[in-house]
């Protein structure tokens, strides 16, 4: 459950708190049990989710038998023990420490972003002295200074608690921030010439007991008592942390990170805490436009959607329905999915239709695959990870990952094929040739049976791993987008063999599982069926059911290239920038014959568009969302759109109304419901069981009704009355389902609906290990294998439009092993030419040891200076020839 | 008596002094602490004493004050520290005058003049922006067209003080809290709860 505490075990223990009688865990400590009571013993240092170090003095208790007064945090609770947490000596060591804590504190809380929700002033309020009797000189440094592009720091209000030093270390693995000085001076720094540039500083600001750490982006935009909050899942990547968003003034200002164990577990990474600013972007589109010779012209959206209806009307009725293809959509909310696969498969009936952008896996992979759960991560046997750096595209599953191997020495295999975040956390690394993973596969398979597998560090894992009960969960991606899915599906097909094997499928983007599950791909309709199972339960529901399987991302590029395509649709996709294959993107959407773009930018691909139909994004919508391990949670609507932005899936019904369908949806709880009766997965999961389930629905809903809390009361962000509670875990009081009360009646009808469509649906697609499998050719000796991956803070529109994020792009450069640097002959940084099939491009050179000999990474991109121009679709990898340029 | 009793009323009033006041005419005298439109203050040198913490914002009962603080450019301080008041607003469509904001303001950058006569033909003149609030260099305020005022209403402007003493101790009521400003200067406290009381005066 939580962070390395000490451990705690099932055995039940009786002691007394106050003169009350409670049962406790043995070994849980004192100050936690205590508040489950309802017993608050102020704190500072103390997180729930860290070790316990008893720093700053402010929990001390007494307890009958122990000499002198112990702090609650790093008392665990034993059989008998008597504690008191109210006597006289106990608020005389209350008040004394907050005097001395304030002797230092500037008092500056008018002008602190802290003030109003500050654990400093609401504890000094609750347990102080109430004045003070110090009238000297407190101690001054400058204000605040930067400790990051992201934090500052405020070294006068600072208490030294430790919470921000030991987080970076902790959890984060970026000891990048300490104490330095002593004293009075005591204040936490950077090491010399190294900002705080960890993925997760954002946490740090959210768990500092005063307004020492501040959020750049938030400084002085608004009071505690300005903001509302709503709360919400981040869609920033595929993790689907929990979330509190605030605003004011319909501005979207901040976003806290809601602790939901079997998640995100309190924390957010950067991009996700601050990528909210985009929604207020002025690259915002707001209103519907339609080329009329060559140029955009604003209409209204009844113009708007008749034309794009016009087109489509005529595409089917020349070309006939697959003469239209859907693009995109792993952005959107399930509602936006949904609505569009109806559109796409059972209105117009083309099945041309995928969510993601050839850098994903098949879906029929995804879809099929033997799940697993993040929490399955802290219980595995063991850990295998094939695929992206998680902490470059799902942060906040590397934290998970890292916690799994550290804190509960869970063997972890790094199979990756140059070294990730995860790597210094690795039990064993084995780098095979990109291309090749089968290989590394069919070794640890082996290994795992008991025979050697002649790789010494997958044979080490195995010896590790062996003995130890629990599902062997492979995080499974694409390590490099320089490469097809196919390597990757042969060692996926080699790991079924694994005993009790269970994968997590590392897709990037936001909703890239809701959209899939609900059919956003090509053979599949929603509640992961395929489409020749499905057919026959789909048909009588919809208008129509497409004849025969679409074509893919890639398929449908190449057929637009060929003209081939009438009327192509961007949900929320830009091709140019995302598909590996940049060349063949732009062709694409040249050859297509009219563009309509369903987005809220322009991008590279939109700028083309013939119709954009402006949509709501995050945070300005409701709906729900599918996370990596199949989890559905709901969004929250916080700010109304600007312009006259219209959601996805409305969009989605209107065009069916003008193509002679009507959807009947009115409101988005009403599609949140359509797909709980009709996709078999989803069956069951209403808007009203979602709404009262705390962590949201595990898919197959049937499978996971047992695990459902239901909600008792509204997040913990500001207490009623008493200390604010932000700055610890921010969580939402929940019980089981009770016998006689209404939660129980709306899981009830969960499982009747799920086991209705168990019986009556076509049953889910199951993965075909065979399928899309494929090994890379050799490589020659001169040539270097290209692997590419995302970084973070990418070209992507999160990033380019939060005015915050934008600085922290790095600039790419090629990295090759230093021995291939000494073959090519040149200096560390020099501008070289890369030739790869498709391209060449000029590029600077810089070594790594991290990338091993023959291999070359480059950042995937979309300015240009990225791999997305070098990497060929037409063949399974890619290689380079690097020469100096003379 | 019988049908003339309600006429006794009437030549009962009729030689007694009159209370009226040929009103706007005449102004009666105000009492000291007349709740009238506010002010912005500023201090001798001229900085704004605005913070733009928004505790009068968040203290007001009518939700009329709007504030948004910014960070000072640090070559052109608007106000000693690092914030200042970005925007300041207050709606007097919905001003109470109750003087909570006054008392909520750390810096005394927020008071009151006793100017009550002001009327607008728009809804948008009775929202009063930082640029009307704020007094002019010499510490007086910025009179307004629509605004009729009285002479002596824009003096003593710091004169308020504070109901809700440090600490809640009735015996500090009266006394002065406040720094005078830019030459408006401040009233005489009057008498304390103490003194009232006939008591000894704290410390
Ligand atoms: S900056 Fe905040 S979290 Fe870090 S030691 Fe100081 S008070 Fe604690
Ligand atoms: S890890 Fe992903 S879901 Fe979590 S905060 Fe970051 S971007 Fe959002
Ligand atoms: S006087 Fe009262 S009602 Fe008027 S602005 Fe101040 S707090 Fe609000
Ligand atoms: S007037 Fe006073 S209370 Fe209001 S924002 Fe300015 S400094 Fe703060
Ligand atoms: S010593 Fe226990 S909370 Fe800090």
């Amino acid at each position: 459950m939580t962070t390395g505490q000490a451990q705690t075990d099932t055995e039940l223990v009786t002691l007394t708190i106050d003169g009350r009688e409670v049962q406790a865990r043995k070994g849980e400590l004192l100050i936690k049990v205590a508040q489950e009571n309802g017993v608050y013993i102020p704190r500072f240092c103390w997180h729930e989710r860290m070790e316990p170090v008893g720093m700053c003095r402010m929990c001390l208790v007494q307890v009958d038998g122990m000499r002198g007064f112990p702090p609650a945090c790093t008392t665990p609770v034993a059989e008998g023990m008597v504690a008191h947490t109210d006597t006289e000596p106990v608020k005389k060591i209350q008040d004394g420490v907050l005097e001395f804590l304030l002797i230092n504190h500037p008092l500056d809380c008018p002008v602190c972003d802290r003030g109003g929700e500050c654990p400093l002033q609401d504890q000094t309020l609750a347990f102080g002295p109430g004045e003070s009797r110090f009238t000297e000189e407190k101690r001054h440094f400058e204000k605040p200074i930067p400790l990051s592009g992201l934090v500052l720091l405020d070294r006068e209000r600072c208490i030294q608690c430790g919470r921000c030093t030991r987080f970076a270390e902790e959890i984060a693995g970026d000891p990048l921030i300490d104490f330095g000085e002593r004293s009075d001076r005591m204040q936490v720094v950077t090491f010399p010439d190294e900002p705080f540039s960890s993925y997760f500083s954002g946490n740090t600001v959210q768990i500092c007991p005063v307004g020492a750490l501040l959020s750049k982006p938030y400084r002085f935009k608004a009071r505690p008592w300005d903001l509302s909050t709503s709360e919400t899942t981040c869609t920033t990547c595929a993790v689907g942390c929990r979330g509190a968003l605030q605003s004011s003034s319909n501005r979207l200002l901040r976003l806290l990170g809601v602790d939901l164990d079997a998640v995100n577990q309190g924390w957010l990474c950067d991009k996700g805490r601050y990528g909210y600013e985009w929604v207020h972007a002025d690259e915002r589109v707001l209103e519907p436009s339609v080329r009329v010779r060559n140029a955009m012209v604003d209409v209204s959206w009844p113009e708007a959607l008749e034309a794009v209806a016009n087109e489509l009307q005529r595409a089917i009725e020349l070309h006939g329905p697959s003469s239209v293809a859907v693009l995109g959509g792993a952005r959107g909310s399930n509602e936006d999915a949904y609505a569009w696969v109806r559109l796409a498969k059972g209105v117009i009936g083309t099945d041309n239709v995928d969510a993601q952008l050839g850098d994903g896996l098949p879906a029929d992979a995804v879809l099929g695959l033997p799940r697993a759960e993040i929490d399955d991560l802290d219980q595995a046997a063991a850990i295998v990870l094939l695929g992206p750096d998680l902490k470059e595209e799902l942060p906040v599953l590397y934290l998970r990952v890292k916690q799994a191997a550290v804190s509960k020495k869970v063997p972890l295999l790094d199979l990756a094929p140059v070294d990730v975040g995860l790597t210094p956390y690795a039990t064993a690394v084995s780098r095979t040739v990109p291309g090749e993973e089968g290989v590394a596969a069919e070794r640890l398979v082996a290994a795992i049976g008991g025979r050697a597998s002649g790789d010494a560090g997958i044979d080490a894992f195995a010896a590790a791993a062996t003995g130890r009960s629990g599902p062997v969960v492979v995080v499974l991606g694409r390590g490099s987008v320089a490469q097809s899915a196919a390597p990757t599906m042969r060692a996926a097909a080699a790991f079924a063999a694994l005993p009790n094997v269970r994968f997590l499928s590392a897709l990037r983007r936001g909703n890239v599982h809701g959209a899939l599950d609900l059919g956003l791909a090509p053979g599949f309709l929603p509640g992961r069926v395929t489409l020749d199972a499905g057919r026959g339960w789909f048909a009588p529901i919809w208008q129509t059911v497409p004849k025969e399987r679409g074509l893919d991302a890639e398929g449908i590029l190449r057929a637009a290239a060929d003209g081939k395509v009438r009327v192509l649709v961007l949900l929320g996709a830009d091709p140019v920038a995302d598909f590996p294959d940049t060349d063949l993107a732009r062709r694409a959407i040249d050859g297509a014959g009219y563009v309509v773009a369903v987005d809220a930018f322009l991008s590279e691909s939109t700028r083309r568009a013939d119709a954009f139909l402006p949509c709501t994004v995050w945070g300005e919508k409701a709906g729900t969302t599918t996370n990596l391990e199949g989890r559905v949670q709901r969004l929250g609507r916080k700010v109304s759109p600007e312009g006259t932005t219209m959601d996805d899936w409305r969009i989605a019904g209107e065009l069916a109304v003008r193509l002679g369908n009507d959807f009947d949806l009115e409101f988005v709880d009403e599609v949140t419901d359509e797909i709980a009766t009709v996709a078999p997965a989803h069956a069951g999961a209403r808007s009203q069981l979602l709404r009262r389930s705390r962590d949201g629905v595990v898919l197959p809903v049937r499978e996971h009704l047992h695990e459902i809390m239901v909600r008792t009361g509204d997040l913990n962000i500001m207490a009623e009355d008493g200390p604010a509670v932000s700055w610890d875990p921010i969580r939402v009081d929940a019980a089981e389902p009770s016998e006689e009360g209404d939660a129980a009646h709306e899981v009830d009808e969960a499982r009747g609906e799920a086991e209705r469509l168990e019986r009556e649906a076509p049953a889910h697609h199951e993965w075909d290990r065979a399928a899309n499998v494929g090994d890379a050719p050799g490589r020659d000796a001169y040539a270097l294998r290209l692997v590419s991956g995302r970084e973070l803070y990418d070209g992507g529109r999160i990033t380019t439009c939060s005015p915050s994020l934008a600085p922290l792009r790095k600039d790419s450069a090629l990295m090759v092993h230093p021995q291939d640097l000494a073959r090519i002959g040149v200096e560390e940084g020099t501008q070289v030419r890369v030739t790869s099939s498709r391209a060449t491009v000029t590029l600077p050179v810089r070594t790594h040891p991290s990338v091993p000999a023959g291999t070359a990474r480059l950042p995937f991109t979309a300015d240009g200076r990225g791999a997305s121009e070098l990497i060929d679709t037409t063949t399974m990898v890619t290689d380079l020839r690097v020469e100096t340029i003379s | 008596m019988g049908r003339f009793s309600g006429f006794l009323v009437t030549a009962r009033q009729m030689f007694k002094p009159r209370l009226t006041t040929e009103y706007p005419e005449q102004v009666r005298e105000y009492p000291a602490r007349r709740h009238g439109r506010h002010v912005l203050n500023r201090y001798e040198d001229g900085m704004e004493k605005c913070i733009g913490c928004e505790l009068c914002a968040g203290i007001c009962p009518a939700r009329c004050i709007y504030v948004r603080g910014a960070d000072n450019p640090p070559d052109d301080p608007v106000s000693p520290g690092e914030r200042y008041g970005f925007v300041y607003e207050i709606n007097y469509l919905r001003c109470i005058h109750c003087d909570l904001c006054v008392e909520a303001c750390p810096t005394e950058a927020i008071t009151e003049t006793k100017l009550f006569e002001f009327s607008w033909n728009n809804r948008n003149d009775s929202i009063y922006t930082k640029d009307q609030l704020l007094v002019d260099d010499d510490g007086h305020p910025r009179k307004q067209p629509w605004e009729a005022w009285a002479p002596g209403q824009d003096e003593n402007l710091s004169e308020w003080v504070r109901a809700t003493s440090p600490s809640g101790m009735a015996e500090y009521e009266g006394r002065v809290s406040w720094s005078g400003d830019l030459g408006h200067g401040v009233r005489d406290p009057g008498p304390t709860q103490a003194e009232l009381d006939g008591r000894e005066e704290i410390d």
